[in-house]
């Protein structure tokens, strides 16, 4: 055989297969381009397995790899992991899995039945319905979808989604914002769940019949400067002609509006040889247009879909309320108001409510808000749970008018080492007014120099000098009216050797 | 020649060296360059949001209607 499954890969041992597809027990899983995707290793090129299938790699599974032409190259078990059990890449409820062509694991139109993708597609009409009627924009299906249509007048059964562009008449980064935000605003009034991924793009989520929730993309499309911008990471040479006025397209009985030019579009995604099948494909963005894209819209979020896969994994862990929040409750009355900053798990939140203190709780993951609701409900303390993401100065703004007109303490464990600068310049500006009447702003998080171990969840957050926190606050007008370092917990409620308990107050002179 | 003019030619040679970096130095002034770019562009979507926090809840609230001041905070947020 050309080619041998194993634990660290595919290796592919002879040159020129193309693009590869592999399935897992009947089911396609992955695509790959060896030549692109492999590194050189002793007998062929070793396609490494991707990151987000690692997880599920554990036991035996009947591995079908085909080449574009759907021949087998190779078809035999394989046991990978502790070689127990079957291997199963599904979802929480059962639903196959796929890698995308972003290297996301998700369900594919593969895996999808009919009546689910009539829903998608309903969904996605509705959808387009709103943005152009209510939302006044000029949009078109795009990306996979237009695809499928053009190219074979259906889905595309490795796709799992569907997109919609619209273009943007403005010119500036700052009006595509604003558009941006006026988009979503439509789209909130018009019942539809909305997350938003960078200043230029949402997803609204679709629950389904089947317990997933689609996520359908709202992307940006303009000019700037002679160059066509359109998110995910798109940029180059795209005449405004070619995008609009939209035309139109049938996908499985539904008419969608399609980009004016379909054909140029397409060369525009994938290339020259779009009419060829190729699943293994991945975007080649100009890194000029990524980095301008990064700098204009995106940096609010970036650590965001980590804490989301963490809080994921954290249902059916055991969190305590932690020492920091007795500390904080005895240097607080019965029934002071407190707004609890990155409330993760809930425990500190539900505790101080438990014990006669009025909360507000926040959390930037929308999976730690679940959290906390969900405990807070469980054992009934009173806690209102909500998002907010404090590397985005409006919702930074609005809270802090909010306080400033009804005062709160602010209480943060273990939020501070989990920002980056920006967002904690945020922090400094929210507490600066919320707490300009009254309140304190109780802080704790971990600390050390450079040979204090490393803090967990590994990568997600940073021991801070105190010194430097201590200077920041005092530069944002604040004062340390505390500060106190020992041994204590981290995020997780794990030992901790060094961590800094802080009391910070913003009282304008009277 | 002069002091002053030896000093002076002086200043030229070192401005000269200095211009004629290492590719070390070059590569540094780059990347201190692209990140300072991108600082400025960061700056987009900084006003982008405090102009719609003006135009948005500001501009709303003016009007001192307390009543309506809570309503206008309420219904912003439930756009955010």
């Amino acid at each position: 055989m050309t080619v041998v499954v194993g634990h660290d890969g595919v290796l592919v041992r002879t040159a020129g297969t193309g693009p590869l597809l592999l399935h897992l027990d009947g089911r396609y899983v992955w695509s790959f381009t060896p030549e692109r995707d492999g590194r050189p290793a002793l007998g062929g090129v070793l396609v490494a397995w991707p990151g987000v299938l690692r997880p599920f790699l554990d036991g035996v599974g009947r591995v079908l790899v085909t080449n574009g032409a759907g021949e087998p190259v190779f078809d035999d078990d394989v046991a990978l992991g502790s070689g127990a059990g079957r291997i199963a890449v599904v979802d929480q409820h059962g639903h196959p899995l796929s890698v995308d062509k972003v290297g996301h694991l998700t369900r594919s139109f593969a895996a999808t039945d009919e009546a689910v993708r009539e829903e998608i597609l309903a969904g996605t009409e509705r959808a387009v319905a709103d943005l152009r009627d209510a939302g006044g924009v000029e949009v078109y299906l795009n990306y996979g979808a237009l695809l499928g249509a053009v190219r074979e007048g259906r889905m595309l059964d490795h796709d799992s989604d569907t997109d919609l562009c619209y273009y943007s008449r403005h010119t500036t980064p700052i009006d595509v914002i604003l558009e941006s935000y006026r988009v979503e605003r439509t789209m909130l009034a018009r019942g539809w769940n909305v997350l938003r991924m960078s200043a230029g793009d949402v997803k609204l989520l679709l629950p389904l019949s089947d317990g997933r929730v689609c996520h359908i993309d709202v992307f940006a499309a303009f000019h700037i400067d002679g160059v066509f911008y359109q998110f995910g990471n798109r940029s180059g040479s795209l005449p405004r002609e070619a995008v609009v006025p939209p035309s139109t397209i049938e996908l499985h009985g539904h008419t969608f509006p399609a980009p004016a030019d379909q054909e140029a579009m397409l060369a525009f995604l994938y290339g020259p040889g779009w009419r060829v099948p190729d699943p293994s494909f991945k975007y080649a963005d100009p890194p000029a247009g990524v980095r301008r894209l990064d700098g204009w819209f995106r940096g609010f979020r970036t650590q965001m879909p980590r804490w989301t896969e963490f809080w994921r994994g954290q249902h059916g862990a055991t969190f305590q309320p932690s020492d920091f929040a007795r500390w904080v409750l005895a240097r607080t009355a019965d029934g002071d108001r407190v707004v609890e900053l990155g409330s993760g798990s809930g425990a500190d939140a539900v505790f101080l409510a438990k014990h006669g203190r009025r909360i507000r709780a926040f959390d930037h993951s929308r999976e730690a808000v679940r959290m906390t609701r969900t405990r807070a409900r469980q054992r009934h303390g009173r806690v209102r749970a909500e998002r907010l993401v404090l590397g985005e100065l409006r919702q930074v703004l609005w809270l802090g008018a909010a306080l400033a007109r009804d005062p709160h303490h602010l209480y943060a464990r273990q939020l501070l080492g989990t920002l980056d600068d920006d967002a904690r310049a945020q922090l400094w500006r929210l507490a600066s007014m919320a707490l300009r009447r009254q309140g304190r702003l109780f802080l704790e998080f971990s600390t050390g120099g450079l040979l204090a171990p490393l803090p967990s969840p590994e990568g997600l957050v940073q021991r801070l000098d105190p010194d430097v926190v201590t200077a920041e606050i005092v530069a944002a007008g604040g004062r340390v009216e505390h500060r106190e370092v020992g041994p204590g917990v981290g995020v997780l409620g794990r030992p901790d050797p060094s961590v800094c308990r802080l009391v910070a107050t913003w009282k304008e002179p009277s | 020649m002069s002091l002053e003019l030896r000093a002076r030619n002086a200043l030229i040679v070192a401005r000269r060296l200095r211009q004629k970096a290492l590719p070390g130095d070059l590569r540094a002034r780059v990347t201190a360059l692209e990140d300072e770019v991108q600082e400025q562009r960061q700056l987009n979507r900084r006003l982008a949001e405090l102009l719609d926090v003006v135009t948005e809840l500001l501009i709303p609230i003016q009007d001192r209607d307390e009543a309506k001041v809570q309503e206008i905070l309420k219904g912003y947020r439930s756009t955010l």
